[in-house]
């Protein structure tokens, strides 16, 4: 798939041709696949390698942060999901005890990660040592410096605490969990001390990102995707048409096949609070994304197809007063699309004052048509309304 | 200032701009407000909680008021959470309490730390947490004056949920209202859960006594070998992975039982206990 591509032609035009998607399905091919013992049903295991961690890791992992009971944490593992992740604010510690205390004897066979948010460095080494114990482990497989959606937010010091950790056995890898990955994976890549990457990355996300994905993934970082479907539900609200469709039974694990089939994509950490989404989310291994798959993501894309650029470069004009209407546009679908509203307006805020200053609605007509029918004048009024 | 005062007054629902006149940080002296209040719905809460948004999202979140609050380079957070009830803003203090440390009595409950304090009173969950300097400093006494002065300033139900008398005391551990999939099943969508030094006991509470049938029903097709229990309208015991041994019984329009227990008897015993403690 060229990188160039918008991702709503591309599974429209496998649906159209009524294919299973060649390169969505090349999981099989980048990874390995095991059948799982398991008391209920054999499970089908697919393995890749975490970037130059080279930890074999499940494409499917479990994302623990709203899991209230272990037992769901124990069954996974013993199904043979073996990468989990916690955080060291996760219903503020409690879900570190939590995860520690199910994985218990299974400890040295799965991948643990947490993480911390601590601002400065004594904060980060005592969260350290509370989450080691909180996990009841010595050692933690993958920490990552939480939540860090500038590059001036991983400082330094802060780096400098997770490669001592990494010196003295406390941490095995180090990584940042982000938001904002268009910043953070290139410099990531560049910086040359982070081995695994956390960020969000879903269906509904533009080809810059999958730059930023390949970036990273090409400098050895491991990339592990979150909020697989976050970005896509964003849209949608109770009452909407498409709500119940998208949250029924099934559109998570569309959704979820979707992400594990990307090729920079090592695993993935889906949450999960019960047996049954467990049971869900691990069919998403061995099984391709299939043309109803492919349906249901195409329909939630056609109903935000009049909000949201895919960044083809096809606009038809130039604005008459110069705005990046592009650019503006992808800075609303931050907002709007990812739920990333700082971002977006903290990227308006980067334009020239006068490209700031133009309200659309002062046009009589605008001169800017897109061949995918987004409503060009409308959002960017929005965008306008939103940010300046 | 004024008519921006006004206006956000005039904005928001009657109750929570009363709620928001509690956070004051001229509560503790030396301490001042070092922005404007910022308001977050359903809608906004991702961008200022990020994931853990989720937690107040699945509790059953109304709004959030937030404000910061410095005392020379000291600075604070205070976020005034609004649920839907009372049981809500409670369960949402147990779910983020930190269970190895005493319950306060502030409101419903509240827990000090030495950074950070948190309390439930009426539909109201509160969380105050300082940027201190020095990570071990201990600011304890300043964190009890924050949250008993907004607490004093809040109004709302100050007893516990009803539901925490249901359970028996004897080696009781915690209890917390686990806002969807109880035990790690999908059937048992929302209820009170105690753990105990040994096994863990549960109460659902669902519409109507005939959904809770129908739930009671589906709950023991999936439990095979299952057997039936003499305890309030209908029940059953089992043997099951991940639950050990487990007693499940329906009482009204109550789903309740106990699991994790070594054998299914002494789940089936507990269980008869609990129930004579249910309406």
């Amino acid at each position: 798939m060229s990188s160039n591509t918008s991702r709503r032609d591309f599974l429209s035009a496998a649906i159209s041709a009524g294919l299973a998607l060649p390169v969505l399905g090349a999981s099989s091919a980048m990874g390995q696949q095991h059948s799982a013992k398991s008391a209920a049903s054999p499970v089908k295991l697919d393995y890749r390698t975490l970037g130059r961690t080279g930890l074999k890791v499940t494409t499917v992992g479990m994302g623990c942060m709203i899991t209230s009971d272990p037992s769901v944490v124990a069954r996974a593992a013993d199904l043979g999901i073996n990468y989990f992740d916690t955080a060291r604010g996760y219903q503020h510690g409690n879900n570190e005890r939590m995860v520690g205390a199910a994985l218990g004897a299974k400890r040295k066979q799965i991948v643990l990660s947490t993480k911390s948010e601590a601002p400065n460095k004594e904060e980060l080494q005592k969260q350290l040592e509370t989450s080691l114990r909180e996990l009841n482990t010595d050692y933690i497989d993958i920490w990552f410096l939480h939540a860090k959606d500038n590059v001036a937010d991983v400082t330094d010091e802060l780096i400098e605490v997770q490669q001592r950790a990494k010196k003295e056995g406390k941490i095995r890898f180090a990584g940042v969990s982000t938001h904002k990955p268009l910043q953070l994976l290139p410099w990531m890549a560049q910086k040359g001390v982070f081995d695994v990457a956390l960020t969000v990355y879903n269906f509904t996300m533009d080809a810059s990102m999958d730059q930023a994905v390949e970036v990273a993934a090409k400098a050895g970082i491991g990339v592990v995707g979150m909020k697989v479907m976050a970005g896509g539900m964003h849209q949608q609200k109770p009452g909407d048409p498409l709500y119940k469709k998208l949250t029924q039974d099934g559109a998570m694990l569309s959704a979820l096949k979707w992400v594990i089939n990307r090729p920079n994509i090592t695993t993935t950490i889906p949450s999960m609070t019960d047996m049954y989404q467990l049971d869900e989310n691990l069919r998403a291994m061995g099984n391709p994304l299939s043309a109803s798959d492919e349906k249901l993501l195409t329909a939630h894309l056609d109903a935000i197809r009049p909000l949201y650029c895919r960044l083809c470069g096809q606009c038809d004009g130039d604005c008459q007063k110069g705005l990046p209407v592009a650019d503006v546009l992808r800075f609303l679908t931050y907002a709007d699309g990812y739920g990333q509203f700082a971002l977006g307006r903290e990227r308006f805020l980067e334009l020239s004052a006068e490209h700031r200053a133009v309200r659309c609605g002062d046009c009589a007509d605008c001169t800017v048509k897109c061949p995918h029918g987004v409503q060009v004048a409308r959002r960017m009024a929005r965008a306008q309304e939103l940010f300046a | 200032m004024k008519i921006a005062g006004l206006l956000l007054t005039v904005l928001l629902p009657a109750g929570m701009a009363c709620a928001q006149n509690a956070l004051d940080c001229r509560i503790a002296p030396g301490w001042e407000a070092s922005g404007p209040i910022r308001q977050y719905t359903a809608e906004n809460l991702f961008d200022y909680k990020d994931g853990a948004a989720e937690g107040y999202l699945s509790y059953g979140f109304a709004r959030m008021s937030s404000i910061d609050c410095k005392s020379g380079s000291d600075t604070l957070t205070i976020d005034l959470s609004e649920m839907n009830d009372a049981d809500a803003a409670y369960g949402l203090f147990t779910s983020n309490r930190d269970s190895q440390l005493p319950i306060a009595k502030i409101g419903m409950a509240g827990q000090i730390q030495p950074q950070s304090a948190s309390f439930a009173k009426g539909k109201y969950y509160v969380e105050i947490v300082e940027v201190a300097a020095n990570a071990e400093a201990d600011h304890t006494a300043l964190m009890k004056a924050f949250a008993t002065g907004i607490e004093q300033r809040l109004e709302g139900r100050e007893t516990l949920p009803e539901a925490l008398l249901w359970f028996p005391k004897e080696n009781l551990d915690t209890v917390r209202l686990v806002p969807e999939s109880v035990l790690g099943l999908k059937l048992l969508k929302r209820g009170y859960v105690a753990k105990y030094s040994q096994g863990q006991a549960f109460v659902v509470l669902e519409a109507t006594p005939e959904s809770a049938a129908e739930v009671m029903k589906k709950l023991r097709e999936r439990f095979s070998g299952a057997t039936s229990a003499q305890i309030g309208d209908e029940a059953f015991q089992a043997k099951a992975p991940y639950l050990d041994g487990i007693c499940v019984f329906r009482k009204g329009r109550y789903l309740a039982g106990y699991a994790n227990l070594p054998d299914a008897q002494q789940a089936a015993s507990l269980a008869a206990k609990l129930a004579a403690r249910l309406p």
